[in-house]
């Protein structure tokens, strides 16, 4: 695996991840139905501040509250690589909570 | 020609037949239809439940004749509706005197249901933990285990109607892993597999963790797919079984590490699947479960397996993905056909 000339630079076009190519892209099956948000309608008006539920966000790495696994800074535990990264990680929050959550 | 290939293809998965769903844009919705074909294809028919509720009357009564201060209660998949076709039957006898676990008694029980002509191919299991007589009911030819004195599982068992009322999801990706685990013979407690209610308590906790589901941002019914596939990669690749432990404490799931869970240590193997009773912090429903690395295998495997087929069917044209399953890479039904009616 070291072996230099075996390497190909792989690139998606899909996600412009350097870590799989494009036919290979989680994005492929990883698609949410997303709710059609009667409540965010309603609450337009009401300044549609929706609210990262830091209490029930748990670390399957680490086992603490207030982070995803992905996210864990500990040495991961499981031995099976992530590269693509998975569904539990900030980045499959929606737009409007991620940053609130890096931060 | 094609039609003798086409009805061995479609044997393996039957929940295919007339439901063709590969002209949906997205593969994950494909394959949510798929597991909601799967889930209605395994769920019993109104015979069956009438069948069932019959064979279950006549054996309470067949108890309560023989000892009138005893009940006979249902516990465990079949209370719960989470059974699959051809589960044996999990049922419970409880008296007001609290004295019918003993040899004696079973052999009593076993030999008044024989005499009455309700059970066949009797056993007689006295010296384990939990005692219980099993035999199959002779007109449905279901399979049944008795036991003794033990309320516990009637408990779960609420619990677990609880958490299915509030869990949208809950029963099919639970009847899935279920089926999945079965076909590969990883379900079964006495072998090291994961029994029924450690599979429920997996695929709970993991919904009401699950980034999408707790900002409210889909319908899980309506992601069955998606999510199935996002269950399998977590519970397959990444959860640290080394290091953390599941709790439902109050019915809220949560993780905590296994170093703050005292009544676990020392643990003879760290790599083990710990999972609070919910009834009982000290408990470990799990602990039984030893053949871990085969389970995280199993749904490692599943992960790359659907995966795999969805890159291949994306790439698909409409024609080569014409009666072709997402979900029966992963699992395949065997056993005798059923009745698949739409209502
Ligand atoms: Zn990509
Ligand atoms: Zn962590």
């Amino acid at each position: 695996s070291q072996c230099p000339h075996k390497w190909k630079r792989v690139y998606c076009t899909l996600c412009n991840s350097k870590r799989h190519a494009r036919d290979r892209c989680p994005s492929i099956w990883r698609v949410y139905l997303i709710k059609e948000d009667k409540e965010n309608k309603n609450k337009n008006f009401n300044n549609n501040k929706k609210q990262i539920p830091f209490d029930k966000i748990y670390c399957y790495n680490c086992g603490s509250q207030g982070h995803f696994g992905d996210d864990c800074d500990q040495r991961r535990s499981s031995r099976v690589p992530n590269d693509d990264g998975s569904a539990f990680s900030g980045d499959n929050l929606p737009a409007k909570l991620k940053k609130d959550y890096y931060n | 020609k094609t039609k003798i290939e086409e009805k061995i293809v479609t044997t393996e998965y039957p929940w295919i037949v007339n439901h063709d769903h590969s002209k949906q844009t997205e593969i994950a919705d494909w394959l949510t239809l798929e597991i909601q074909d799967f889930v209605h294809y395994i769920s019993p028919s109104k015979e069956e439940i009438k069948a069932r509720n019959i064979t279950i009357s006549k054996l309470r009564q067949a108890v309560k004749s023989l000892w009138p201060d005893a009940d006979l209660h249902v516990f465990g998949s079949y209370a719960t509706d989470l059974y699959l076709p051809g589960s044996d039957i999990d049922c419970v006898v409880n008296s007001t005197n609290c004295d019918k676990q003993n040899t004696s008694s079973l052999y009593k029980l076993a030999k008044h249901l024989k005499d009455e002509h309700i059970a066949t191919e009797i056993e007689v299991i006295s010296k384990t933990r939990v005692p219980i007589i099993k035999f199959v009911e002779v007109e449905s030819r279901i399979h049944i285990d008795v036991s003794f004195e033990r309320t516990n599982g009637l408990e779960a068992a609420k619990l677990i109607r609880d958490w299915l009322d509030t869990t949208p999801g809950l029963r099919e990706l639970v009847l899935i892993v279920k089926q999945f685990l079965h076909s590969r013979r990883l379900n079964n407690v006495h072998t090291g597999g994961l029994g029924g209610f450690s599979i429920i308590c997996l695929v709970y906790s993991y919904l009401h963790m699950h980034p999408r589901i707790i900002t409210n941002e889909i319908d899980p019914v309506e992601n069955l797919g998606v999510l199935l596939i996002d269950f399998f990669e977590l519970y397959g690749k990444n959860f640290g079984y080394d290091d953390v432990a599941i709790s439902m404490t109050d019915g809220m799931p949560s993780y905590l590490n296994k170093y703050d869970w005292r009544d676990i240590h020392p643990m003879r193997n760290p790599f083990s699947l710990a999972i609070q009773d919910p009834g009982d912090k000290t408990n470990n429903i799990s602990r039984g479960s030893f053949n871990i690395r085969d389970i995280k295998k199993a749904f490692a495997g599943a992960f790359d397996l659907l995966t795999n087929r969805c890159f291949e069917l994306d790439g698909a044209t409409l024609s080569e993905r014409k009666g072709k399953s997402v979900l029966g890479n992963c699992i395949k039904y065997k056993g005798k056909e059923r009745d698949f009616t739409d209502e």
